[in-house]
């Protein structure tokens, strides 16, 4: 064929291979070869852990083996490039799909309503001829308020034969289509965005401390390219003593505080069982001006110029002093937030308030108090995790002890307050830091733009139907003809349905 | 009255109109059928106040929230959606036959959970799982879930009725021996250890692919390929419910799960993967024979099916409805769960296996809905890719919590 063409000098030889190209790409066949193949591979993935380390591999699979699927790219199988070159397949496939058959479409849907002759209407899928007895405009007035019944809006059309009345409704539904494999390539477009200038990466930070860049697990693709073409330096910075490459924010980030609530069982006692997990971030400007606060929590980012900080996972500083924080007011005054102080384990603090000296004598991770004895009871909590931390307290009046108490952070019983003011837990702090995931992803709202019209492309495609009718009305003597006839392109036994109402309400 | 009591008799009204449902099938009596689309509504109705009371009742226990967070709600929801999609298949297209086919997907899924012994206590949620996304997620889901059993159901019905002639049974013989083989060098490259696994795994997973391939591409040429088939896909449901039910009595019943340890650990172990080869070897026999079984008398259920299972055309009308259903609703799922991820964890993707199942489960169904615009392609070849479809949406949905691990261990029993 390539041939004769050349041969006959019909198309150049870039023309014949485009259009080859274009045959190939548009074959509904290659799109179900694309599905089996991309649903196959992935299963892959899902056998072979992903993204494991090195030596969890070695654990798993001998040497010969895990070299083989290093270099299959079976570690990272989403990312290699056949994968991702499986992808743009897929979704070259799906766009001269959609290319090439919209034009015909977009020449049906805005073609106008025009009559047709009798042997054609004869040729529908739905027809029937109506006898009735009268003239043409009782035909006529019967034939319109059962379209109009039906919500169909109707044009006139009249002939040498008599008058033919033309209408269709969902049109629009042959757009379903399309908007669904928009839907997807906008997904695409929107992924390829994130992937370019977008990133991933983490931040641990101790409470207390601040950072004013962030660490990442992968460089944006574009700042990689634009700096190894020399022609924009990546704001990555790469020789940090931490060996992992890093950005700078702009501004710094700061964890005030770190904490893990715990579910609490109807009987008062907690549960070790995590309700939530959460961190107060502050954003500081380079100058070290205070920008705003919040309060984080898994399903609860920060997001502060297309940053986003999510609470992902916590641990224990090493050798870390923490300090207990306690919220002391005076009994008799519930409406004031009272005095807060923070205190060293071993270490004492005096409060001008109540005029005492408070000294913490030691810290526990998980206590509980008979509410009937008002005993306090120490549990061990697994990892030592803050369940319901207990206080020990000391009360000085200057030099002199006056009583010791334990308080808890849940107390269904009450501590010992023998004075006119009480003391309570506030919270341990500086022993922990909060993990955060750290991304941005310009791309997310073309994704979700992809999303939204992915969820009603299908809907209108399968459900929506263009629908036709034509009332061909003519005169035959003292009777009168009617031939309706119709087509549907979807959802036939129901148009069924509608039309043979329509024929019933004519013949009266 | 308590919502478990409530579920309790949801379930026997379910097995009830199961018997009843077959029942009409053989016997022809239109007073049975009738009495059986009764007992299925009232199941509904009692499942449905079970529902409600269970929300009600995590209320009065302080952990408000919506009963649809683990494997156990998600099941009871699951049979749920599967019982209103049928009622509405059954009234709107005046047909009785398909609910001896559906019924007992919903009783056995109910029945699972009990005989697993899958805790129906309310438990607070994991912080992750606190997120308006969750109900949308998991509810959209499972109806989709549930379109496709019934399209399941209905592909099932199709393909028996399609089948002319059996076949040889060198047929039969040749998928015995393929399973025999396979099953065990399954067991000797799994004591090997953790690679030969992986191996076998990789390699069963070709194979039953290129069949499924062969099947979808040359079924219609093949009919009796397509038969074995239907058999394999009765006898693997079959044998799956079986097994976990004799699971539960083995290691809970009789103890020999320690305290606190995870029934998802051992399962199988009561009958293919039990510890002692006599008891493996003859579940993997009965298992055969019954495959057999279903193999010989598959074409005499047909015959006495036939006065009662509308025409082909309308099989394939409806499991093409139930598919243009439950597509759509899968994909809204998978949406909603990337967009709670992405508010979770800054990724709205991360091919987790879960994910990853679940949109291979997108791609087969999206391989149905196109095939209809492949020359050659007709109802065999689609009623087989809508049991593919089916095979993988169990193994979305249960396989890679038992199986696999990942993210998605909040379905997962322990």
């Amino acid at each position: 064929m390539i041939r004769e063409d050349l041969l006959e000098n019909k198309k150049g030889f870039i023309e014949i291979i485009a259009e080859k190209f274009w045959k190939f790409f548009s074959s509904v066949k290659l799109a179900v070869v694309l599905l089996i193949i991309l649903a196959t591979v992935s299963i892959i993935g899902t056998i072979i852990q992903q993204n494991e380390s090195p030596d969890k591999y070695l654990r798993e699979y001998s040497q010969s083996t895990v070299q083989l699927f290093e270099f299959l790219g079976f570690f990272d199988m989403y990312h290699t490039w056949w994968f991702v070159l499986l992808l743009f397949l897929f979704t070259a496939n799906l766009t001269v799909c959609s290319l090439d058959r919209f034009p015909h479409t977009w020449a049906i849907i805005t073609a106008p309503l025009k009559p047709i002759d009798d042997n054609m209407l004869k040729a529908l899928p739905f027809r029937k001829e109506i006898t009735l007895q009268g003239d043409v405009d009782k035909a006529m007035d019967r034939s319109a308020s059962a379209l109009k019944n039906h919500g169909y809006s109707y044009i006139e059309s009249k002939d040498a034969g008599g008058v033919q009345l033309l209408t269709q409704k969902g049109v629009y539904s042959r757009f379903g289509v399309y908007i669904t494999h928009v839907s997807i390539l906008l997904i695409f477009i929107g992924a390829l965005i994130g992937a370019f200038f977008g990133f991933k990466g983490f931040l641990n930070l101790s409470e207390g401390e601040a950072s004013k860049v962030v660490y990442l697990r992968n460089e944006p693709m574009w700042d990689q390219i634009m700096d190894s073409l020399g022609i924009a330096k990546s704001p990555v910075i790469h020789d940090s003593q931490e060996g992992v490459p890093s950005l700078p924010l702009g501004y710094y980030v700061r964890c005030d505080n770190f904490d893990v609530d715990y579910y609490v069982a109807p009987s008062g006692m907690p549960t070790g069982m995590p309700s939530e997990y959460h961190s107060t971030l502050s954003i500081f400007n380079l100058d070290g001006q205070k920008i705003l606060d919040k309060r984080i929590r898994v399903n609860g980012p920060l997001t502060y110029h297309d940053v986003t900080f999510y609470q992902a996972s916590y641990g224990t500083v090493p050798d870390a002093r923490g300090k207990v924080i306690l919220n002391i007011h005076k009994k008799s005054d519930t409406q004031s937030p009272g005095e807060t102080v923070y205190v060293e384990l071993g270490g004492s603090v005096f409060v001008p308030s109540i005029d005492r000296t408070v000294k913490v004598l030691g810290f526990a991770p998980f206590g509980m108090r008979n509410p009937s004895t008002g005993e306090v009871q120490l549990f061990k909590s697994d990892n030592e995790e803050y369940i319901n931390p207990a206080v020990e307290l000391e009360i000085y009046n200057g030099k002199k002890a006056l009583y010791q108490t334990t308080i808890l952070k849940i107390d269904s019983g009450r501590p010992n307050m023998p004075e006119d003011y009480v003391i309570s837990y506030g919270g341990y702090w500086g022993t922990r830091f909060t993990g955060l995931q750290v991304t941005k992803d310009p791309g997310v709202w073309v994704v979700y733009t992809g999303f939204i019209m992915l969820c009603f492309g299908p809907l209108i495609a399968f459900f929506g139907s263009h629908k036709k009718l034509w009332v061909r009305i003519q005169s035959r003597g003292s009777e009168t003809i009617v031939l309706v006839a119709g087509s549907a392109n979807r959802n036939r036994i129901g148009f069924e349905k509608v039309f043979n109402k329509v024929v019933a309400e004519i013949s009266g | 009255m308590n919502s478990s009591l409530l579920f309790s008799i949801a379930t026997l009204s379910y097995l009830f109109a199961m018997v009843l449902y077959i029942g009409y099938l053989a016997f022809r009596k239109k007073g049975i059928g009738t009495t059986a689309t009764i007992v299925t509504v009232f199941g509904f109705l009692v499942q449905t106040a079970a529902l409600l009371l269970r929300w009600r009742e995590s209320y009065q226990m302080d952990i408000g929230r919506v009963p649809l967070s683990n494997l156990y709600e998600s099941l009871v929801f699951f049979t749920w959606s599967t019982v209103m999609i049928y009622l509405i298949v059954e009234f709107k297209y005046k047909t009785k036959a398909f609910g001896a086919f559906v019924m007992p997907v919903a009783f056995l899924a109910l029945a699972f959970i009990n005989v697993a012994g899958i805790s129906s206590d309310i438990t607070p949620l994991v912080p992750a799982l606190k997120s308006n996304w969750l109900f949308y997620h998991v509810l959209i889901s499972f109806l989709g879930y549930a379109a496709f059993g019934v399209a399941f159901a209905i592909s099932m019905v199709y393909l028996l009725m399609d089948m002319e002639d059996r076949g040889s049974a060198t047929n039969l013989y040749v998928g015995l021996a393929v399973i025999v083989v396979l099953a065990s060098i399954g067991y000797y490259m799994a004591s090997l250890g953790g690679q030969m696994k992986t191996a076998f795994w990789m390699g069963i997973g070709v194979l039953i692919l290129a069949w499924f391939v062969y099947l979808i591409v040359a079924g219609a040429r093949n009919k009796p390929r397509v038969f074995l088939f239907w058999s394999f896909c009765v006898t693997l449901a079959v044998s799956l419910l079986v097994a976990m039910g004799i699971d539960f009595v083995y290691l809970v019943s009789f103890q020999h799960l320690a305290e606190g340890e995870s029934f998802k650990k051992h399962i199988f172990e009561g009958t293919f993967l039990n510890a002692s080869p006599a008891i493996s070897i003859i579940s993997w026999l009965v298992a055969l024979a019954f495959f057999s079984f279903v193999w010989s008398k598959g074409m005499g259920l047909k015959k006495l099916l036939k006065p009662y299972i509308p025409a082909q055309n309308l099989l394939d009308d409806v499991t093409y409805r139930m598919i243009a259903i439950g597509w759509p609703l899968l994909t809204a799922g998978i949406i909603t769960g990337a967009v709670w991820a992405n508010s979770a964890w800054g990724t709205y993707w991360s091919w987790d296996p879960k994910e990853t199942w679940s949109l291979i489960t997108w791609f087969i169904y999206a391989i149905y809905l196109h095939s209809r615009y492949v020359r050659g392609w007709k109802g065999t070849q689609m009623a087989v890719i809508s049991s593919v479809g089916f095979l993988a949406v169990i193994f979305t949905y249960l396989g890679v919590n038992l199986v696999l691990s990942g993210l998605h261990s909040y379905g997962g029993m322990n």
